[in-house]
């Protein structure tokens, strides 16, 4: 049921005939978890939030730093040195007090991330780094909860979706792991990024559209240029390959 | 700037592998996006564009015939991997070489 104040809040997508009033309900009663609440996951929170998702969780271990606030924009001047996850609920809860708003300071690990995403329909990929990418790829496939993936750097980004035991994961289209460095970016390009991400998580909410399943969307900001590439389910693939899956 | 430069064997651009080079490793190739080579593999196509681009053998192998964990191959806009560099292909495929993105 939606109230009076949220049928004028979401009038313009409930307009929107794949969404209507029964999409919007279906927003409202998902829950979704956000991995990292830096360059990828302002976008991604913020237009979840907007969108009138019914509950958000957002985990990240940082602190807010002078030099993040090129492109975190969740994060502002006077959040320096605060929990990331904390500056993020205060701008999220302003922007629509409805949404509940979880804040989780943790460390991604193994051993904890099963429960940090128990219950949940989608987990959204908004890390820094490729281990713990891994650790969300793997934990989502092993419980079968929709993975949308991101990643960026400088002027570039990449989008796919995962539906586990369907489609190719992370790990099908990746050679091993990569050492982790300090990467350039713009915040430009983790919002565009991110938004086709927040796009992806609403589009399977709500069942509509065609999903960036099997398909990595590459994009590049210099040439403004979007390719699309087929990644194949890799039957071998140490993730998702038989028999694990 | 505008790299828009593609290096042709001389032939006609359908009798040629295009390899299409990421923006990072445009600076092994004097900028050029795009460069023509000929091979039944991945592998051979490779050869070629490192025997006329030296500087990209560090940028997309480990060691002799091992690529780095950061390089994506894709053939004709699908993922060649895994063991890319045995996979065949013939005059008028596109080979993109990608590198994976961390950040976030």
């Amino acid at each position: 049921m939606l109230t009076p104040s949220e049928m004028e809040r979401y009038d313009r997508q409930i307009m929107i005939k794949e969404i209507g009033e029964e999409g919007q309900k279906k927003l409202k009663k998902s829950r979704v978890v956000i991995a990292g609440a830096g360059g990828l996951g302002s976008p991604v929170a913020l237009y979840l939030t907007a969108a009138g998702i019914g509950m958000i969780r957002m985990i990240d271990h940082d602190q807010v730093a002078l030099s993040n606030l090129n492109r975190q924009i969740l994060h502002w001047e006077e959040d320096i040195g605060k929990r990331k996850v904390d500056s993020a609920r205060a701008k999220l809860r302003n922007l629509n007090s409805a949404v509940e708003i979880e804040a989780i300071s943790e460390i991604i690990t193994e051993r904890n991330i099963s429960q940090l995403v128990e219950g949940f329909d989608v987990i959204v990929d908004a890390m820094d780094n490729l281990p713990t990418r891994y650790i969300l790829n793997r934990c989502a496939i092993m419980k079968r909860i929709p993975f949308f993936h991101g990643a960026v750097n400088g002027f570039e980004g990449r989008v796919m979706t995962i539906l586990p035991g369907e489609t190719a994961c992370l790990r099908c289209m990746h050679r091993g792991p990569a050492p982790e460095e300090k990467f350039p970016v713009i915040g430009v390009a983790p919002a565009v990024i991110g938004s086709i991400q927040a796009t992806e998580v609403i589009k399977y909410l709500l069942g509509i559209g065609k999903l960036l399943t099997n398909r990595l969307l590459i994009y590049d900001g210099l040439q403004v240029t979007f390719n699309e590439f087929t990644v194949h389910r890799n039957p071998e693939c140490d993730h998702c390959g038989c028999p694990l899956v | 700037m505008s790299f828009g430069i593609t290096r042709s064997l001389g032939k006609e651009w359908d009798m040629a592998i295009n390899i299409h080079v990421h923006t990072t490793h445009r600076q092994f190739t004097n900028g050029l996006q795009v460069v023509a080579v000929e091979g039944t593999t991945v592998g051979e196509c490779l050869n070629q564009l490192v025997k006329q681009f030296p500087g990209m053998e560090k940028a997309l192998f480990a060691k002799k015939d091992k690529l780095l964990n950061t390089i994506e191959i894709y053939v004709n806009h699908a993922s060649a991997y895994p063991n890319e560099l045995i996979k065949p292909v013939k005059d008028g495929d596109e080979i993109h070489l990608i590198t994976m993105l961390a950040g976030g």
